[in-house]
């Protein structure tokens, strides 16, 4: 039955390839516009080099401070509050504090690279996965000694060194000198927990580990046992910041920071003002704009399903004559324009794979690699799915609802 | 003629109201798009009042050890700056220079009126020959105004209307708070310094009085002009130099040129892309319209026959569909208009009326353009139809 289903729809997108072409283009686009964006998405809040367990990680980013008389501010966490208590958590398996990306200068052959230098412990390099193409992290030993080692990044590398040896040479960076210990693959800008493009032990910033205010210059990585630990993460960093705003009454009256996953810290940083838990909102707004997106290109496809479907309405007639039921029409158009879109949907990985070859050539992200895979594509096929199924239904209701005689002396007026 | 159209229009509603949704969405997508278009484009056009060439930002980072002395170091590196042939001019600056990520913002008020919120710049007197401001009422401050009372400055067009209207606003005095007053000495006609596609805002400049200023005073951001051809050597030099001054402290250094990419960046990236994905969806629906109007006029065959065979012109046929497609898109456009009027009447994203306007006239436009494209060719070959051949099938 299917396979005859299939071979009519062939049948019929041969028939009027002008038509078959309106439709195609008319899918192919939209669901590479919309799968371009899910990619996007993927790129910034996926699973991905150096972050792979996702399910497994928690970033702090950010800590806010409420004072009375509505005066707030937020930012980074001080590493004062990080070490004293994020560090010394029970239920991680373990836990990273590093500073947040400075932009700093370096020179070389009368050449500037603007790098980001950013200062980690050694737990960074265990909880992350980074791919080194040369050499190792720097371990506690380094850490401890504050020894002026450095990762660099693969860009990093080409640009100061060329094509010559890199391990164990020298990069002077902000007018001091490190030893170069390892390459990384580039980890893209919007990663912002573990993005630079210089990477060295965070006791060479000892200075700053003074300062015992709650805000500051630094960012923490925690990495739970089993991805089911991660909700007793969260209570046990809600008890101690219910501590720490018991600890400090005099002047903060509300202190609040959350573990979040990168999806949960964009929501609540941009949507919640620092405080509330805005995921469900945020999906909404994007399941709204799609929508929005997606309302235009389907009226135009159940517009021209209609009129090919009226083509056939002697066909109706005969299968209507014959005993076929509502349904059994409805089942049959549906099947064909699923085909349709599905075909579409080909077409529209074909041509996002270009568009994203584009994007990333073009350098706007920094680093980017967008790509498609099996997320993207699975995402990619739900759309087709949903996309076909909404254009569908309503042209083959109508035509099912023809009157077998109407439809056999060519559709209704 | 027209009310017969509107009639058959009219008529077969059921079966054109999704053409007329249709039509009805292509114009809000278009008078979205337009309207942020124009309003930006209305934006770049606009004089900067700032000549950014050739000047560079230098920002600093100091560490806790050395705060006591932050006036100092600066102090000795503005001496430095000077003394190099390569630096036209040099001001202190806070983070809120030209084309930056940040802004400060206080209310000032004159008189009794409300408060108006304006950008706060504390900068030193070379900021002027820093940017080439102009000043066309009054003057810039200088040293002669490190006695004044109430601190001089300097306030931007857009501003001096919010706050004095017609009045003269040179010699007034402004008031941040009960204890705080400010002299107004020069109005200047133009300061656009956020974005080249933002619009102009009130901006108020402060005199950085450097003599003054508290020991652990720092000032973030150091803006020199350099001759032009100055290329990264002297950078090179330049922080090294500077380094040596304040030890321990981190010095970048970028151009307002740079700057001013990046910023730029972030309007017209989205702007092109909302532009590519807005062109694909009416490009999207005019192959769809041109579609269904064909299958439609085909569909007509007898009916055109007849008229054709009671004496009707291939012209009329023509001008039928065509202005069938344009009372069509009538209709859709008279929803859309419903819709569209609110952003204008009720100030909507505070845009001013006239943009929403623009852009309602540019969509309603666009979308006739393009019903009268899509309709030509099928109602041509409708046109063309021979009387005898259609009355015959039949």
């Amino acid at each position: 039955m299917l396979k005859n289903y299939l071979k009519i729809a062939w049948a019929v997108l041969l028939r009027r390839k002008f038509f078959t072409f309106i439709s195609l283009f008319g899918i192919s686009f939209t669901l590479m516009v919309l799968m371009v964006v899910t990619s996007l998405f993927d790129h910034v809040f996926g699973p991905q080099m150096p972050e792979r367990e996702t399910d497994r990680l928690l970033f702090v980013n950010n800590l806010r401070e409420e004072q009375g008389e509505g005066y707030s501010s937020s930012g980074p966490p001080s590493y004062y509050f990080l070490d004293r208590y994020v560090r010394r958590m029970q239920t991680p398996e373990k836990v990273s504090v590093h500073s947040v990306f400075n932009p700093v200068n370096s020179y070389i052959h009368n050449k500037k690279l603007a790098l980001d230098i950013k200062h980690t412990d050694q737990q960074f390099w265990e909880i992350l996965d980074f791919h080194f193409l040369e050499g190792n992290p720097f371990g506690a030993q380094e850490v401890k000694n504050a020894s002026r080692v450095a990762v660099i990044n693969q860009t990093t590398r080409k640009n100061y060194f060329g094509t010559g040896p890199a391990l164990g040479q020298t990069i002077e960076v902000d007018q001091v000198k490190y030893r170069v210990i390892g390459v990384v693959e580039d980890v893209p800008v919007l990663r912002i927990q573990s993005y630079a493009d210089v990477w060295v032990p965070i006791t060479l910033k000892s200075q700053e580990f003074k300062d015992t205010g709650l805000r500051g210059s630094f960012f923490a990585t925690i990495k739970a046992r089993q991805a089911a630990d991660i909700p007793k993460i969260k209570e046990e960093y809600a008890r101690i910041i219910q501590d720490v705003t018991r600890l400090n009454p005099k002047e903060k009256k509300q202190v609040h920071s959350y573990p979040d996953t990168i999806l949960e810290s964009f929501a609540r940083n941009f949507l919640g003002s620092g405080k509330e838990d805005k995921v469900g909102f945020l999906y909404t707004m994007l399941a709204l704009a799609a929508f929005l997106f997606m309302l235009l290109p389907t009226i135009n496809l159940v517009n021209i399903n209609i009129s090919r479907i009226m083509e056939r309405s002697s066909e109706i007639g005969v299968r209507k004559a014959f005993g076929a039921s509502s349904n059994t029409i409805i089942g049959q158009f549906v099947v064909e324009n699923v085909f349709l879109t599905l075909l579409g949907g080909l077409l529209g990985f074909l041509l996002s794979a270009g568009v994203l070859a584009l994007i990333n050539d073009s350098g706007i992200i920094i680093y980017a690699q967008l790509g498609l895979n099996l997320r993207v594509f699975a995402w990619g096929l739900l759309l087709c799915l949903v996309f076909g199924l909404i254009s569908g239904v309503y042209p083959a209701f109508k035509m099912s609802r023809l009157h077998a005689v109407e439809a056999l002396r060519g559709g209704s007026k | 003629m027209i009310r017969h159209l509107f009639k058959l229009i009219w008529n077969r509603k059921k079966s054109n109201f999704l053409l007329i949704t249709e039509m009805f969405f292509s114009f809000m997508v278009l008078f979205a798009v337009i309207s942020f278009v124009l309003y930006n484009y209305h934006n770049y056009k606009k004089p900067l009042g700032i000549n950014y060439q050739n000047v560079w930002q230098l920002s600093f980072r100091s560490n806790a050890d050395s705060m006591g002395q932050s006036k100092a170091i600066q102090e000795q590196m503005m001496q430095r700056l000077k003394s190099f042939p390569e630096v036209e001019a040099a001001s202190l600056a806070h983070n809120n220079v030209p084309f930056s990520f940040s802004s400060w913002s206080m209310g000032v008020s004159y008189g009794n009126k409300e408060s108006v919120q304006t950008n706060n710049y504390e900068v030193q007197d070379a900021y002027k020959d820093v940017f080439q401001l102009s000043v066309d009422q009054g003057r810039w401050f200088g040293p002669q105004d490190a006695a004044a009372l109430h601190a001089s400055v300097v306030i931007n067009q857009v501003l001096k209307d919010r706050l004095f209207g017609e009045e003269e606003a040179l010699g007034k005095q402004i008031k941040v708070d009960d204890s705080t007053s400010y002299t107004v000495v020069g109005v200047m006609p133009h300061y656009r310094a956020d974005s080249e596609f933002a619009e102009e805002e009130p901006a108020l400049f402060r005199r950085i009085n450097l003599e003054k200023a508290k020991p652990d005073q720092l000032y973030a951001s150091l803006l020199i002009k350099v001759k032009p051809g100055t290329g990264v050597v002297f950078e090179e030099k330049m922080v090294k130099d500077l380094s040596r001054i304040a030890k321990d402290w981190t010095i970048e250094v970028t151009t307002l040129e740079k700057m001013r990419q990046s910023k730029s960046k972030l309007t017209w990236v989205p702007m092109v892309a909302m532009g590519v994905v807005c062109g694909f969806l009416i490009f999207n629906v005019a192959l769809g319209l041109f579609g269904v109007l064909w299958y439609n006029i085909n569909r007509r065959y007898s009916e055109i026959g007849l008229r054709r065979a009671l004496g009707a012109t291939t012209r009329q046929i023509r001008n039928q569909f065509v202005g069938e497609v344009l009372v069509m898109a009538t209709f859709g456009l008279l929803l859309g208009l419903l819709l569209a009027a609110q952003f204008p009447l009720l100030h909507v994203f505070q845009l001013s009326a006239e943009i929403y306007w623009q852009g309602i006239g540019a969509a309603a436009l666009l979308i006739f353009l393009l019903a009268i494209v899509c309709a030509v060719y099928p109602s041509w070959q409708a046109a063309k139809i021979h009387p005898a051949v259609a009355l015959h099938e039949e």
